[in-house]
């Protein structure tokens, strides 16, 4: 395996984790019935990302991706984004509560660099500045 | 920004290392598009993303991928390979 010789983006966590608010992000196209789809028109991706506000619906979600099969996901969103389960260890009180803001993107892009230094950075704002979230989930297709 | 923590969870480990994603789970032999388990298994979903949210509190190394076994998945798949130059 070939891993980069770059340093790892590393933030520490000195939290506990049943009084920590939590956000999901998600490569995997996932965004609401009623926002726009992401173009899978476009070969190059798209760059754009959608919020996924803390009380929706998970029936309301939705996924817009081509270079995965997101068929489960179709029947029960959790697979890919998580949202009723963090309510469910939130109500064990494994976690302290759900952030205000979660985020959905496409996960595919010829436009890395574009990717990489202007999606990313809009995201990592989006969840420091208005999700008051202390930590994230990642998750891809 | 001082940065978030965040945590991952790869399907395909070694197309997503190439990204030095600071923490990883890799649950073992899950699809892509199954991040968190196959639909309706509640109860798998909610251990995976404990075990996920755990590797936060974990020492772990920097740029780490944790691979967990979970039996109750049940058919596992071989994740995709990063393709070689050359």
């Amino acid at each position: 395996m070939t891993f980069s010789r770059k340093c790892v983006p590393f933030t520490p966590f000195d939290r506990e984790l049943s009084k920590s608010t939590i956000a999901i992000v998600t490569a995997g196209g996932v965004h609401l019935r009623d926002q726009e789809p992401f173009n899978i028109a476009d070969e190059l991706g798209d760059l754009g990302y959608r919020e996924i506000p803390p009380d929706v619906d998970s029936s309301q979600l939705m996924v817009t991706h081509h270079h995965y099969d997101h068929t489960d996901a179709d029947e029960d969103i959790n697979v890919v984004f998580p949202i009723d389960v963090l309510r469910d260890i939130e109500s064990e009180g494994f976690i302290g509560g759900i952030a205000k803001k979660h985020i959905g993107y496409m996960g595919y892009t010829m436009q890395l660099k574009a990717m990489y230094e202007g999606t990313a950075r809009e995201i990592a704002n989006e969840i420091d500045k208005g999700s008051r979230a202390d930590a994230v989930v990642l998750t891809g297709g | 920004m001082k940065g978030v923590p965040t945590v991952l969870i790869t399907v395909s480990p070694e197309v997503s290392a190439q990204m030095r994603p600071p923490r990883t789970l890799y649950p073992k032999g899950f699809k892509i598009g199954n991040s968190l388990g196959r639909p309706g298994m509640r109860e798998l979903q909610k251990q995976v993303l404990r075990d996920a949210l755990n590797l936060l509190t974990q020492d772990t190394r920097p740029g780490e991928t944790i691979t967990i076994e979970y039996p109750e998945y049940g058919e596992q798949f071989e994740p995709p390979q990063v393709k070689k130059l050359g």
